[in-house]
């Protein structure tokens, strides 16, 4: 309760101080913005680092085998894929490129004319086997079987495709809830008919709602041979290294005149997909930490100014009967209430740089809990900053009162 | 008077050790963030093209049926057809037309692999427009364009990488199913940001890159580009049933091809702009068109529309910024109360004879120093941050480095935001009234 008391004086005494307190009140409340933006920010990437796409991630890898109609080629794509699967080790190949790796966004319409998109979908198209290779769950409806699926040399362009799609895009075309047998239409492709919904498939991850929404489409590999992206799920997660070097040797050697450019496992595609925002954001919070440290040792600074100002006055109080303790508090006090100004502050300059974040960055909204963990923190660091002022003064002898006066 | 004040600041600064030391780290540390940053963004926001960018123009119109809905008007590429008038009417002083497309390429008698390159099929103006420079052999002619000749200009990497860096015009490569005769080998170019795709890549490459990857290496004439790596062309984007055949474009409802342009004067570009409008609406007339916006940016309006500086390198800007904002504060702080403390020797340098402005610069001198001082540790954490940046593997990792004018720069900003922090301590310092500390001396 005798702290309390304290309040009127300190601010009392604050009051001849403005400027300082204003600066000080100011330079908190910057922090707490950029820190609760910043934090909120990394934190957010280190979290989309571990969204999975939906696919069998640790199973699959990609191989780029870039070929083009030719005579060089004697390979037909049924027998490129028949190639991968006999690799040992190997569960399932397809042909088509895994998300993160390369991944095509398209806007898709409900009305054939095609007038007004109603969404931007990742397009997976690729030959039979996809679905498995992926790993993808179908929770509604089925796969196309073989025979549904278009044959890739003889499709015309009034065939309709089957397709899966997401459930996430399911429940955004058709809120009703009966996805099922209804045609979509991508920009200049084929019609589309939805045979089956899976739960996930994320084309990429950015932290957007429309990250999972996606459209898989599989067309029947004969005779033609095609150059691109193989993808293959493996048995045993722990050699896909060794089983993809395997299917990459075996696809050169069956394509001789292929230009073989990657090999990639998923873990590697993801590590590479978000090493630069992970790096950036490492390199960040790094320069934070330190300006905090810089920011508590002005507080010290400015605290050991005050302290020493008002020496004459500290050994006043004592002299008149005020604690050791009394003096300490009374200092801490005046940094907690300094401090919380600056997070009162803080709060609206937080939200203030977030909506300019959001605005110009597309970033989410900043959530609440960030600026009650940043307010504590800087609760923290003010006290610790003013412990050691705040002892050199409650060590102030109560005979400094009676000199020089 | 200044040196008297810089011998008096040094004698300050020496006085109290830690808290010079804590301002001089604050300034280090804000100008080290900042600089890196900024430093990133004057590498990536450059002028690709300086001297020549105003005059290079990138024409857009818009021949999307009047159903298609999508938000960019005009669109930022063309359609065969249009690209193809507007070219063959050489209404400016040069144009070219450019696409790029992923294609196989072969070297015989090199014993080497094939290699998936990138190509860039373009007109002859493309190399003196955009002061491509040779290390042997030159373009092709309009002859060669116009007879769709098999000939190709090739990067100067790829010479190194082929033909181990020697005259290779003359030889002969492979692109896909054809021989091409090499006519031209480019020296090191590296245009930053690669303006010339309005798209950053998204078309055609495996790998977008973005802005800031590197030219093409092979470059062959327009039409015999198209020839040679038929059905390997990317849209941008296509409307109704898009292309018949993938990856031949030249007779389907899609926008795939760049046009530039040169115009040396203001009045050209004025007369190629209404040159561009009576096209447009010649086509609305004939029932081809059904806009009629057109746009006609410069090089750096062009780049600066298609937000060629990454967003996530803006965001670290404005986010260093904050952090100099910070650190500024802090040193208002720490300067108010280093100025103040020694309110009793300014009382007896007033009562002396000096006036406020006297005392105000002095202060600034002294805050002017710990700049100086706080811009050599800002520079050496900005090489320290400018090295971590490289060391990250961005397409543009390669080129970040500190120049002259950043290293200026380093040091300018530094003085000035300790300039700018001192303005009110000093203010304040020379309000002391000299009676009341000469009472209390």
């Amino acid at each position: 309760m005798r702290i309390l008391h304290q309040i009127r004086p300190i601010l009392a005494a604050l009051r001849s101080h403005k400027t300082a307190v204003m600066l000080l009140v100011l330079e908190i409340a910057l922090t707490m913005a950029v820190l609760g933006n910043l934090v909120f920010i990394v934190y957010d990437t280190i979290n989309r680092s571990h969204v999975s796409t939906g696919i069998a991630e640790s199973q699959i890898g990609w191989l780029q085998n870039i070929g083009v109609v030719g005579q060089d080629n004697p390979v037909t794509g049924a027998e490129n894929l028949a190639v991968l699967r006999a690799v040992p080790g190997v569960a399932d190949a397809a042909y088509v490129s895994p998300p993160l790796v390369y991944a095509q966004r398209n806007p898709l319409f409900i009305d054939p004319s095609r007038k007004q998109p109603v969404a931007q979908v990742y397009e997976f198209q690729g030959s039979q086997g996809l679905v498995d290779t992926f790993g993808l769950h179908v929770i509604q409806g089925r796969e196309p079987t073989l025979d549904e699926l278009p044959v890739a040399a003889t499709v015309t362009s009034d065939a309709v495709f089957p397709v899966l799609v997401t459930q996430a895009l399911a429940a955004h075309l058709f809120p009703d809830g009966h996805a099922l047998g209804k045609l979509i239409y991508d920009g200049g492709g084929n019609p589309m008919r939805i045979v089956g919904i899976v739960d996930h498939l994320r084309g990429e991850i950015t932290g957007r709602v429309d990250d999972d929404y996606a459209v898989v489409t599989q067309l029947l590999l004969g005779a033609q041979n095609v150059g691109g992206g193989f993808t293959i799920r493996v048995h045993e997660a722990t050699q896909l290294p060794q089983v993809l070097q395997a299917a990459a040797i075996a696809l050169q050697k069956a394509n001789p005149g292929h230009v073989q450019n990657a090999a990639l496992t998923m873990a590697e595609a993801r590590e590479s997909y978000f090493r630069n925002a992970l790096a950036a954001g490492r390199m960040l919070v790094a320069i934070m930490l330190i300006l905090l440290v810089v920011t508590a040792l002005g507080v010290s600074g400015l605290a050991s100014f005050w302290v020493q100002q008002r020496r004459r006055q500290i050994g006043m109080r004592r002299a008149l009967g005020a604690t050791r303790r009394d003096i300490l508090h009374y200092f801490q006090m005046e940094n907690l209430l300094i401090v919380s100004g600056g997070v009162l502050l803080g709060t609206l300059f937080a939200y203030a740089l977030n909506l300019f974040l959001m605005h110009r960055f597309e970033l989410a909204h900043l959530p609440a809990h960030y600026l009650v963990v940043g307010a504590l923190a800087l609760w923290a660091l003010g006290q610790l900053a003013v412990l050691g002022p705040a002892l050199r003064a409650a060590n102030v002898p109560p005979v400094v009162a009676t000199r020089s006066v | 008077m200044f040196a008297y004040y810089l011998d008096l600041a040094l004698r300050s600064l020496k006085r109290n050790r830690v808290l010079t030391a804590l301002m001089v780290l604050a300034i280090a540390v804000g100008i080290g963030a900042s600089m890196t940053t900024l430093t990133v963004m004057h590498i990536l926001s450059g002028d690709p093209m300086p001297g020549k960018s105003a005059r290079l123009y990138f024409p857009q119109l818009d021949p999307a049926p009047a159903d298609w809905k999508t938000p960019l008007h005009p669109r930022p590429m063309m359609d065969y057809r249009s690209a193809m008038d507007l070219w063959s009417a050489h209404r400016a002083d040069r144009q070219a037309l450019v696409v790029q497309s992923p294609v196989k390429v072969l070297a015989p008698g090199t014993g080497r692999p094939p290699l998936m390159l990138m190509m860039m099929s373009t007109t002859t103006d493309f190399f003196p427009m955009f002061d491509v420079p040779f290390a042997y052999g030159g373009a092709w002619t309009p002859a060669d364009e116009a007879g769709r000749a098999h000939v190709a200009v090739i990067s100067s990497d790829l010479n190194d990488r082929l033909f181990g860096g020697g005259n290779s015009v003359g030889r002969t490569l492979h692109l896909r199913d054809a021989d091409v005769r090499i006519v031209g080998v480019l020296k090191p170019w590296r245009p930053t940001p690669l303006f010339y795709d309005p798209v950053g890549g998204i078309t055609g490459s495996m790998t977008p890159t973005g802005f800031y990857g590197r030219p093409e290496d092979v470059f062959m004439p327009f039409l015999a580009g198209l020839d040679v790596n038929d059905g390997n062309f990317f849209q941008y984007t296509c409307w109704g049933s898009g292309p018949a055949k993938p990856g031949h474009l030249q007779d389907a409802p899609c926008l795939w091809l760049a046009l530039w342009v040169e115009l040396d004067s203001p009045a050209k570009a004025a007369a190629y702009r209404s040159f561009l409008d009576g096209y447009v609406r010649q086509q609305k007339a004939l029932g081809r068109f059904a806009h009629i916006d057109t746009d006609m940016p410069d090089l750096m309006q062009q780049l600066d529309r298609a937000h060629a500086i990454p967003a996530n390198v803006r965001l670290q800007t404005w986010l260093a910024l904050s952090f100099l904002a910070i650190c500024l504060f802090n040193m208002v702080g720490l300067l108010l109360a280093k100025f103040l403390q020694r309110s009793g020797e300014i009382g007896v340098r007033r009562a002396l004879g000096a006036s406020r402005p006297a005392v105000f610069a002095q202060c600034l001198a002294e805050a002017g120093l710990i700049g100086l001082i706080g811009g050599v540790g800002g520079w050496l954490l900005t090489l320290a941050g400018l090295w971590l940046v490289r060391r990250q593997q961005l397409p543009y990792s390669d080129l970040v480095h500190m120049d002259m004018p950043m290293f200026a720069s380093t040091f300018v900003l530094a003085v000035a935001a300790s300039l700018i922090a001192g303005l009110l301590p000093a203010l304040r310092a020379s309000r002391v009234a000299p009676a009341l500390q000469l009472k209390t001396l």
